[in-house]
């Protein structure tokens, strides 16, 4: 197998070579004896079901029942009827294999509890420990700086997006059994900074979340697909940004979350789409893609008041608050002696192009004078 | 008052600025960073003497604003505010990102 860098690692597709060996590993690797049965799931949002399920008590099951998530025969009926909100067809066939599935794992009778502290936070804690007291502090923030650092806030937006995805699934419960897992490949900003862990770092290697109990091992695979935009925020235009092979999907426009055809739609964008367009934010990201100084020349926006600090535009938008922006120069020319219009948004009641110029640097109208600009 | 790009410096009377804050370091080229660019990682700084604490500037021997895209700025000895340019978002607003 190749080896592969953190970053790779962490954006790795695909199911990874014997996850289950790995995750062994790592139970030996702390002590602990190695669980009785590993079950290995298509996606995080199967893995939290499966966890919330086999480990919830009567609470739990009866919301994930509601949900569409339940292990009783043919979910997807009810599912269906009860999920008309569902964002797409996708969602329909987690729930039917997701049913399935659960149905044959109660055989498997009691995981046992939690062993996620022993096998993750114990070893992960000692081992930032010993770095931290070989380091010092400066020397860890350095390191930490050059590995983990630089990656984490990436990852991070990666995991709470999945989280919040799972949340919409199945509610409240499924969200807190996201907070079980051990990330896998996502534990990658972490895994790179720490000395020795090598049975959670082939975990992440080979697997994605995964939930470790006394007695079985849930893992789940890597994502089938995943789309980034240049910021390394979920994106994609034209289908789902992320998605498992269940069905699992995170449709997003530069790390927001949208609907399945949101994307589709942005193709071609008119004025008059944008203006219907319910959602304020999804209207903002459509204003974005568009191009707010063309949307202030294709709607017939006026100008409504100009000075020395630039122009004062306003358009009024049906059931939402008025569109008002200033236009300002930088006062020092581009390298081809052009120099760079822009558009800043600024409060509704804005009335003045100096009035808006200062309210984006939070000074009052009268107070904004500046000697030198450049 | 003086602006350059995204950044806006106030003069502001010596007593208005807080006694407590502990400077901000310097980067790795010696300068005081006034604000990053998000996209294109280029910045304001101030390459001379003073300090930075808490969004307050304090040139004792005045000094000179410098970014990569803007003409520098001179800047007479005494104490700034720094203010980042900002747009309305409704309900809430962000920082400008150059």
């Amino acid at each position: 197998m190749a080896t592969l860098t953190w970053e790779r690692v962490a954006m790795a597709t695909g199911p990874g070579e014997d996850p289950e060996a790995a995750v062994r590993q790592a139970y030996r690797e702390t002590g602990l004896a190695e669980p009785d049965n590993v079950l290995v799931l298509p996606s995080p949002a199967a893995g939290a079901v499966a966890a919330a399920w086999l480990t919830g008590g009567d609470t739990v099951r009866r919301a994930l029942e509601e949900a569409g998530l339940g292990a009783s025969p043919e979910p997807d009926d009810q599912g269906a009827a009860a999920s008309q909100e569902s964002r797409d067809q996708g969602a329909a066939a987690l729930r039917r294999s997701v049913g399935a599935a659960l149905r044959s794992w109660e055989a498997l009778g009691d995981p046992g509890r939690s062993v996620r502290d022993a096998v993750r936070t114990v070893p992960w804690e000692r081992a930032r420990s010993a770095a931290y007291a070989e380091l010092g502090p400066v020397g860890w923030a350095a390191l930490w700086d050059e590995t983990g650092g630089r990656l984490w806030p990436q990852v991070n937006r990666l995991v709470n997006d999945i989280r919040r995805e799972i949340a919409e699934l199945g509610g409240e419960e499924l969200r807190q059994a996201t907070l079980d897992a051990v990330l896998g490949q996502h534990d990658a900003p972490w895994l790179s900074a720490f000395e020795g862990l090598d049975g959670l770092k082939r975990t992440a290697e080979r697997a994605g979340w995964w939930w470790p109990f006394e007695r079985l091992a849930i893992i789940t695979e890597r994502p089938v697909e995943l789309h980034l935009d240049d910021l390394g925020r979920l994106h994609r235009a034209d289908g789902p940004a992320m998605s498992y092979s269940d069905g699992f999907t995170l449709h997003a426009w530069h790390g927001m979350p949208v609907p399945a055809d949101f994307g589709a739609a942005m193709s071609d964008l008119t004025v008059e789409r944008i203006r219907e367009e319910a959602n304020a934010e999804l209207r903002r990201a459509m204003l974005e893609h568009f191009g707010l100084d063309r949307y202030l020349a294709e709607s017939g926006a006026k100008p409504v008041h100009s000075d020395e600090t630039g122009v004062l535009w306003r358009v009024e938008l049906p059931d939402d608050e008025p569109l008002a922006m200033v236009e300002v120069v930088n006062s020092t020319p581009e390298p081809d002696g052009t120099s760079r219009t822009y558009f800043l948004r600024v409060p509704p009641w804005v009335r003045r192009a100096r009035e808006g110029v200062a309210w984006t640097f939070g000074v009052a109208e009268e107070d904004y004078r500046p000697e030198r600009e450049t | 008052m003086y602006r350059q790009g995204d950044i806006l410096i106030m003069p502001v009377p010596e007593e208005s600025a807080p006694r407590t804050l502990r400077p901000e370091p310097r980067d790795a080229r010696g300068r005081l960073i006034l604000a990053h660019g998000e996209a294109t990682g280029h910045c304001h700084a101030i390459p001379g003497p003073g300090t930075l604490s808490g969004g307050f500037l304090h040139l004792p021997e005045g000094g000179r604003l410098v970014h990569e895209e803007h003409a520098a700025i001179s800047l007479p000895k005494g104490w700034y505010r720094v203010i980042r340019q900002r747009e309305y978002v409704p309900g809430s607003h962000r920082v400008v990102a150059d």
